[in-house]
């Protein structure tokens, strides 16, 4: 099935539901939904177009609301199905009932932008260290490192 | 009656540190658990405030193995932001280095699996024919691991005919030595007695929990993104996807040899048709806003950058899953039901980026709270002990 | 007479440690290649042991990560004296392309004392080897 015809079909299955379809270049398709539609979308994506294959999934954070990005690749295409959740409550389904190896992804996301993931089975820190300051999350924009002063052994003062 | 076993960071092993943290009943693993973060740099906050052409190092050097693979993957998303298009013989060039660091990257493999199963003089073997690959890619890019060879646009060094030559020289005695592998790996009872059965991954399992690269490959999952997806070069060659029906270690191994006779195919081919031209084509400063997604087939599965660009010289966002992490829930529930003697092995399996030689592991007493330190490298000759004990396993047939 | 018959096994027969502080892992294979028959470190007596116990030598790469500081400094202080730790990389010496990272300390030494430091991103195996024996050249 061309990338045409997938993109009909979806517009066909979604309805109201896909608020933006998009086929930018050959086997990327766009896909954004609301965060209360997402589980069924991923449920329809994993039974009817063999999307069972989830790549990864990407946050952003774009200003005003955070955009989450969940990346899933078929036999034929790709689809890329994307989300925003605004940055006063974060908050988004969890889809490990539907993909279970999700888990590490949604750990990440949840680390690095503080998006709650409702209903994660296991909803500890994957990448940061266990003396990170809690409600510090470095990927936002407004967050900045501020390296502390390097001490060279044996250097000048 | 349960111990917890925790098994790094710290190992002579050159992975990445890691922590395992493995609940056992006598000898069975019944849960394991994986602690990442030892080897966070936080690479994706740096990369926003460098440029197009400061991430391309930046991406080369988030793995030391797959260098290449990252940042080529980078360089084909922002080619495609930046709406270029590389000459033909720089794409060559690019897909041929990537060809060769497969090449290295599972003769590396297959020395450490050799070494975890126990069988030492394999892993010396392979690695001495591994130095050919690497002379041929310092021969070409400079350096034996990052190449440095991408840029914006193309690649930065050209090919000579004599370059050539060698490459084809080198390919050739490479192939005659895998093949003799192949037969060694196949025909040696106590090594196919050690690896067959270990580490089981259904095809269910691997495709619920995501698993990329040889390790789904191996459970008879048929994906591959050089033929889903193919990027530049790959729609011309002529190639196989190489799967195995046993879903475990031995079926890794088989689907790796097989994917190192196939590289060496797409080696020559490339080299024989290496079109004339330009190498690499100029690359504005600053890229258009808009987002792209980047995939490519890395030695250990699959590799995918996100990249959204918003009209400056830096990137918005650039977001790196490498495959290995994609491959961890599956780890977890290969080493279930595993032996206690089995965990380098398994997780040597997933070709963890590296991984090689003795860990220390601390059995704790749950009940009295004793520890004691047992090395891996006990477990592992606990092991060869017992498997060369027990009856050779009759179905242990080698699937070529 | 026994601490000079000590310090001879010592220089002719060091034992290292490796340890990967956060690192990209190629200078890891750099180290385990040097081990290979090609440039096989073996040859000097250098064998490549599991735990810090028995070590002379501490080959340590990469910058080091926040989580694996304190794990650094409980390794450095399992290692029995005399002890000599080499840096192996541009990462262990500064931090290589990561200075900056939030979650980077930048360089070997910002923790544990360094003795030797070895160039390169990687450091090609030769250079690992030379560097050992430089460094035993000096005891």
């Amino acid at each position: 099935m061309s990338d045409t015809e997938i993109v009909e079909r979806l517009k066909g299955d979604l309805g109201a539901r896909a608020l933006e379809i998009a086929n930018p270049d050959r086997r990327r398709i766009f896909l954004k939904v609301a965060p209360a539609d997402l589980v069924a979308a991923v449920t329809l994506l994993r039974d009817r177009y063999d999307c069972a294959f989830l790549s990864t999934i990407s946050g952003l954070d774009a200003g005003e609301a955070f955009e989450v990005l969940y990346h899933f690749a078929s036999p034929v295409t790709t689809i890329h199905v994307r989300t925003a959740t605004p940055r006063s409550d974060p908050r988004l389904p969890s889809i490990c009932a539907v993909i279970p190896g999700a888990v590490l992804y949604e750990r990440e996301i949840q680390e690095m932008f503080g998006i709650v993931v409702d209903g994660i089975p296991d909803g500890r820190r994957l990448n940061l260290p266990d003396d990170w300051p809690d409600g510090v999350f470095p990927m936002r924009k407004d967050w900045k490192h501020v390296r502390p002063e390097e001490v060279i052994p044996g250097g000048k003062p | 009656m349960s111990f917890e076993i925790p098994i790094g960071p710290q190992h002579p092993a050159l992975k990445e540190p890691i922590s395992l943290r493995m609940t056992v009943e006598g000898e069975v693993i019944t849960n394991a658990d994986i602690r990442l973060g030892y080897n966070h740099r936080g690479i994706e906050k740096v990369a926003e405030e460098k440029n197009w052409t400061q991430n391309i190092y930046l991406a080369e050097r988030i793995c030391g193995i797959c260098s290449h693979s990252h940042a080529t993957c980078y360089v084909q998303g922002v080619e495609k932001l930046m709406e270029l298009q590389p000459p033909r013989r720089g794409l060559y060039i690019r897909y041929l280095v990537s060809e060769l660091e497969r090449v290295h990257s599972h003769l590396l493999w297959l020395g450490v699996a050799g070494h975890e199963a126990g069988f030492d003089s394999f892993f010396m073997y392979v690695w001495r024919d591994r130095e050919i690959v690497m002379d041929l890619l310092e021969m070409i890019t400079g350096n034996r691991v990052h190449y440095a060879i991408n840029a914006i646009g193309g690649v930065r060094r050209d090919l000579d005919a004599g370059q050539k030559a060698k490459v084809l020289e080198g390919v050739a005695t490479l192939k005659k030595r895998s093949e003799y592998y192949l037969n060694l790996g196949g025909t040696e009872p106590s090594f196919v007695a050690r690896i067959a059965g270990v580490g089981r991954l259904s095809r269910e399992l691997a495709i619920a929990l995501c698993a990329t690269g040889p390790t789904a490959r191996a459970s008879g999952v048929a994906r591959d993104v050089r033929k889903e997806d193919p990027y530049a070069v790959y729609d011309e060659l002529d190639f196989e996807i190489c799967t195995a029906d046993t879903c475990d270690v031995l079926g890794r191994v088989v689907v790796r040899i097989k994917e190192l006779l196939e590289s060496y195919k797409m080696i020559e081919q490339m080299v024989r048709n290496l079109p004339a031209g330009d190498i690499a084509c100029k690359a504005p400063r600053k890229a258009k806003p808009g987002e792209v997604v980047s995939r490519y087939e890395a030695p250990r599965g699959e590799n995918i950058h996100y990249i959204r660009a918003n009209g400056t010289d830096r990137p918005e966002r650039l977001k790196v899953r490498a495959p290995t992490l994609g491959n961890y829930p599956a780890t977890v529930e290969m080493l279930k039901k595993g032996f206690i003697a089995d965990i380098p092995l398994i997780f040597a399996a997933i070709d963890p980026c590296i991984c090689c030689a003795e860990r220390a592991v601390a059995l704790i007493d749950a009940r009295g709270g004793e520890t004691a330190v047992v090395r891996m490298s006990d477990l592992r000759r606990q092991a060869i002990a017992r498997h060369l004990n027990a009856p050779v396993k009759g179905n242990a047939a080698w699937p070529l | 007479m026994l601490s000079k018959l000590a310090r001879w096994s010592r220089i002719k027969s060091p034992w290292i440690l490796h340890l990967n502080s956060g690192a990209c892992n190629a200078c890891d294979i750099e180290i385990v290649a040097a081990l290979t028959p090609r440039f096989d470190v073996e040859r000097f007596g250098i064998l490549l042991k599991a735990t810090p116990r028995h070590a002379d030598v501490i080959v340590a790469s990469g910058p080091v990560t926040r989580q694996m500081r304190d794990r650094l400094i409980r390794i450095y202080e399992q290692t029995p004296d005399p002890k000599f730790v080499i840096a192996v990389g541009a990462c262990a010496m500064s931090g290589c392309v990561y200075r900056g990272a939030y979650n980077i300390l930048g360089g070997i030494d910002q923790v544990i004392p360094v003795d030797m430091y070895v160039p390169g991103c990687p450091a090609r195996p030769d250079a690992i080897v030379d560097g050992v024996v430089k460094l035993l050249g000096k005891l």
